[in-house]
């Protein structure tokens, strides 16, 4: 740590002192991060310990501005005598730069307006989580695992992982942010013996801000088991145009293939199929999807995004009609836009009223997508193809499990034919997307 | 965040990067004539062999196996161009140790960015946490590990200078806009890094080693009648600056517009089962994914592959022989010593159509009773070594490239993949095919688009019904292996391949153009 006289710096003083410095060394202006991270693992296998981690790391990312040249740098080597050499290394890298109108630091009077809001997403029990807890955090899931896998089991990890972190962000131009936060998260994956060969793996991970959030151990550990036990026998069967439910949990999958484009640097690089569709339906009146920062203990949640611009609630898509791109600073430079923000926190698509068996139960047939595998989406175009593991249900009942299939499709199409959303949230991710329903997919097999 | 246990292909994109400009260099050595002589850390900041002995019996305090010391310093560095402006640099360091205790196939881990003697006895402790028993002995002296020399640098090379990067970027640029008006976007980038290792182990071994590393590339979108299309193209590996001639730029560039300017002509072809050509080089990829990982040691140790009970059994035709290779001059995955001391070597897996070794490290050799097979990698000093791939190929056949494709009849022609995934259990896979061709009629004819290829691995392999003569090699250097959330550098190749049958996965239930 750079000391002054003989006392370690604080955050602030440190990145006054990076400021300071950054300046005397010829940038017009800078931005300093610094970050503090402190993370525990172990994992079990076998009602064993197969992997004890632990460690503190820190960072500090320096960008500057010399003339409308850009560069940035991170180190972890945070001693005085090193960082005098990082930064005027750093401000003579910007300066071989090519000259760039649109890399300066945010005009502040967009820093203006951040929420006070208490977050909450640091635990304030999360240092009183003792070694001995996290071994029976893991074994408990462990047990659970084994017990509902029986005689199928091949094989089980489980698994606790947890952190506590601090960032600070300054400016040279008046931006200053802190945060901090915790995560506690809990699992294990399931190895099976299937028929032949066939040794499929199945998993459930569930993590929180708060450690009390978690479900208990043992459906956690249950809940892995099943997933494996659902991949068993899981066969292509012969192509069909069919209803596809997107399991909540995995939804994230296929709509990132939306929510990219929507990004001000693929538009401005020309690689967004959605550049000419603000304000046009791109998708069925079921699809809202909201960008909201301000949920207590959320896993995106913030006050403030790294332009230095205040978080704030905003529909990314209303009802089927696309409200609003993610425009960053320096893009919405280059695009002569007012900028929106570039990045997002929780991602909400609105829960609908019925269950997921409820809605089930109600069509003839429907295949439940519950992973992916490989696959592609491209931002040029809205083509996608990505392969599919998952269930076949017939008039509300299960027929069997499919795997090997594959679903292609673009996002202008595919998304008008979302004709439910059903009531279940996966709250344990920053994008809560609850199980969704599409007619007349082709899913293709044998 | 956990990750989730999957592999995943990754094409590198990542930015870390670190302004080589603040390398310190080499510094004189303390004590002349050690095993450690003239080392890095050494120099700057002290790692003697004393201080390893140190830490390592720290390490084995409570008992355990065996322990080791990985030092790392990496520099890197990125350089990108938009819109016609070299107007991006991105850098990172990488600093510190990571300390790890084994007992049989426990891991005890801890690291620390804070190379002082009292961070790294801390992480040390936190390292023999794991035991509960008498200490183990540490050697009692360290003897230098002997290893090859597969990406030579001149001496003194401390990375590969921000100023010799810009011109090349530039031309790219030009090139791509020189070779067609269709051509609206072009980005181009070139990342570089350098990785000094030191690794010191328990039994008494010392290792070092210089890795320079990276890569060269250009996306470009074309536009034809208001419909987009994009590719990207890249070359590198562990190179220093030398490779990067004007050739290189002209094919990055030759190749990223050709492929961007085929698509407009590309179809969807017909969804199902069909035979599938894979061309030679960077199909590899499948080898690598669908096939190799499958053979990875730790997961045949713990009984999750389907390999795990195949050792010496018959998994492809006589004529498939299979190679993990750490000796071929500069390519990506190329290692002159392993991430745990172990020297860089070249494997056999498949011997004639025989299953003949898994891909080791020092845990799965023990557990398997064999020599480790120099497969033990990390991404990085935060992260503990274990089985990996490095360059993987197949030996080429007796067939021209043009009698496999005739051989194929009606079927795809798979010139380029992305995105691939195994489920290692299952053995099955899916692939992105991002450049192809349809195969009618023994001929190759329209290009192909958007559509995955799936199946599984090891029906795959046994599926290899031909080969060709014609083994090549993937230049490319963007390549990362994502194996439980590390990434390593690896390349792959294969000679054209027919395979007998892969489920084709497009929208068009039954088959036609479009």
């Amino acid at each position: 740590m750079t000391k002054a006289g003989n006392r370690q710096m604080s955050f602030p003083e440190l990145a006054d002192w990076v400021i300071s410095r950054t300046l005397k060394a010829g940038a017009n202006d800078c931005r300093v991060s610094l970050s503090k991270r402190r993370s525990v693992e172990i994992n079990y296998r076998d009602r064993k310990p197969e992997v004890i981690k632990e460690a503190t790391t820190r960072g500090l990312y320096l960008e500057v501005f010399v003339n409308n040249r850009y560069a940035g740098q991170s180190t972890p080597d945070f001693r005085n005598s090193t960082l005098e050499s990082f930064i005027t290394g750093l401000v003579a890298s910007a300066r071989i730069m090519e000259e760039d109108p649109y890399r300066t630091l945010p005009d502040p009077k967009y820093y203006e307006g951040r929420s006070d809001a208490d977050l909450q997403t640091a635990d304030p029990d999360y240092s009183s989580l003792t070694p001995e807890e996290r071994h029976s955090m893991a074994r408990a899931v462990e047990e659970a695992c084994l017990s509902k896998g029986g005689d199928k089991v091949i094989s089980v990890e489980a698994g606790e992982y947890d952190e506590s972190y601090e960032e600070y962000i300054k400016t040279s131009n008046g931006f200053e942010g802190s945060s901090n936060g915790t995560y506690c998260n809990i699992g294990a994956s399931m190895t099976a013996q299937d028929a032949g060969d066939r040794r499929p793996t199945g998993y459930n991970y569930v993590g929180c801000r708060y450690r009390s959030d978690l479900p208990p151990l043992e459906e956690v550990g249950i809940e892995a088991a099943r997933r494996t036990l659902d991949l068993m026998g899981g066969k292509k069967i012969p192509t069909m145009k069919t209803t596809v439910i997107l399991e909540n949990q995995g939804a994230g999958r296929v709509l990132n293939g939306l929510i990219g484009p929507m990004s001000a640097s693929n538009i401005q690089q020309k690689r967004s199929f959605l550049a000419e569709k603000k304000g046009l339906p791109i998708g069925s009146r079921f699809l809202t999807i909201v960008d909201d920062p301000f949920i207590p203990r959320g896993l995106g949640s913030k006050s403030y995004d790294g332009d230095g611009f205040p978080a704030r609630k905003r529909m990314l898509i209303n009802e089927g009609v696309l409200d609003e791109f993610l425009v960053d600073w320096y893009y919405s430079r280059k695009l002569g836009w007012e900028p929106t923000s570039g990045s997002l926190s929780n991602i909400i698509i609105p829960p609908g009223k019925r269950s997921l068996p409820e809605i089930i139960s109600d069509l003839n047939r429907c295949i439940v997508i519950t992973d992916y595998i490989g696959g592609n989406s491209n931002s040029t175009t809205g083509d996608f193809s990505v392969g599919i593991i998952g269930k076949l249900y017939e008039n509300g009942k299960f027929v069997r499990n499919v795997a090997e299939m594959n679903i292609a499709d673009n996002h202008m199409n595919f998304w008008n034919r979302l004709v439910e959303v059903a009531n279940d949230p996966w709250i344990y991710s920053q994008a809560r997307f609850p199980s969704l329903v599409i007619d007349d997919v082709v899913v293709a097999g044998i | 965040m956990k990750p989730i246990p999957r592999r995943k292909f990754l094409r590198g994109t990542a930015l870390a990067g670190g302004a080589l400009l603040f390398l310190p260099g080499i510094t004189g050595c303390r004590s002349s004539g050690s095993s450690m002589s003239g080392n890095y850390f050494l120099g700057e900041f002290g790692i003697d062999e004393t201080l390893c002995s140190k830490l390592l019996a720290r390490a084995l305090s409570r008992g355990g196996d065996f322990a080791d010391l990985y030092f790392e310093y990496t520099l890197s560095n990125y350089l990108g161009l938009e819109d016609g402006k070299v107007n991006q640099s991105y850098g990172d360091i990488s600093l510190g140790v990571g300390i790890r205790t084994v007992k049989g196939d426990q891991i005890g881990y801890g690291y620390t960015q804070d190379l002082t003697e009292e961070a790294m006895m801390s992480a040390a402790a936190t390292a023999a946490s794991l035991c509960d028993m008498t200490a183990t002995q540490v050697a009692s002296s360290f003897s230098r590990l002997q290893a090859g020399n597969y990406y030579p640098v001149s001496a003194g090379f401390d990375g590969i200078p921000a100023e010799s990067k810009l011109p090349l970027l530039q031309q790219i640029n030009e090139k791509c806009f020189s070779m067609s008006p269709e051509i609206v976007k072009v980005s181009a980038g070139f990342q570089s890094s350098i990785k000094r290792i030191l690794i010191a182990s328990s039994d008494g071994v010392i290792a070092e080693d210089i890795i320079p590393n990276g890569f060269l590339y250009s996306t470009v979108v074309a536009e034809r009648n208001g419909r987009r299309e994009r590719a990207f193209w890249n070359l590198g590996g562990h190179r220093d600056f030398s490779f990067y001639t004007g050739d290189v730029v002209d094919e990055i560039a030759t190749r990223s517009v050709d492929n961007a300017l085929q698509l407009f002509d590309a179809i969807q072809p017909p969804a199902g089962e069909m035979p599938v050509v894979l061309a030679p080089g960077m199909t590899g990829i499948l080898l690598h994914e669908a096939i190799g990982h499958g053979m990875e040691a730790d997961f045949n140790r713990k009984k999750t592959s389907t390999y795990s009970t195949m050792l010496g059994k018959k998994v492809a035709e006589p004529f498939v022989t299979i190679i993990d290779d750490g000796t071929n001059m500069n390519l990506a995955g190329s290692i002159n010593v392993d991430d745990e001391g172990t020297p860089g070597q070249k494997t056999l897996l498949v011997e004639n159509g025989i299953l003949t070794s898994y891909i080791h490290d020092k845990i799965s050799a023990r557990h398997y009773g064999v020599e480790p097979t120099g497969n033990g990698r990390r991404q990085d000093f935060m992260n503990y070594p274990m089985p990996r791939m490095r360059n993987t190929y197949m030996l080429g056949g007796d067939a021209s490239p043009e009698d496999v494709i005739r051989a194929a009849g009606n079927g795809i022609y798979v010139e380029s993949v992305s995105n691939g995934e195994v489920k290692i259990g299952e053995g099955d896979f899916a692939f992105y095919v991002s450049q192809g061709r349809l195969i009618e009629n023994g001929k190759l004819t329209a290009p192909v688009k958007d559509v995955n290829i799936m199946g599984n691995g090891p029906k795959m392999l046994a599926n290899i019904t031909m080969a060709a003569n014609d083994l090549e090699m993937s230049r490319g250097g963007a390549g990362q292996c994502g194996k439980n959330g590390q990434g390593v550098p690896v390349s792959f190749g294969l000679p054209t391949c027919l395979v007998k049958s892969l489920t084709v996965g497009g929208t068009d239930q039954k088959g036609g153009r479009s």
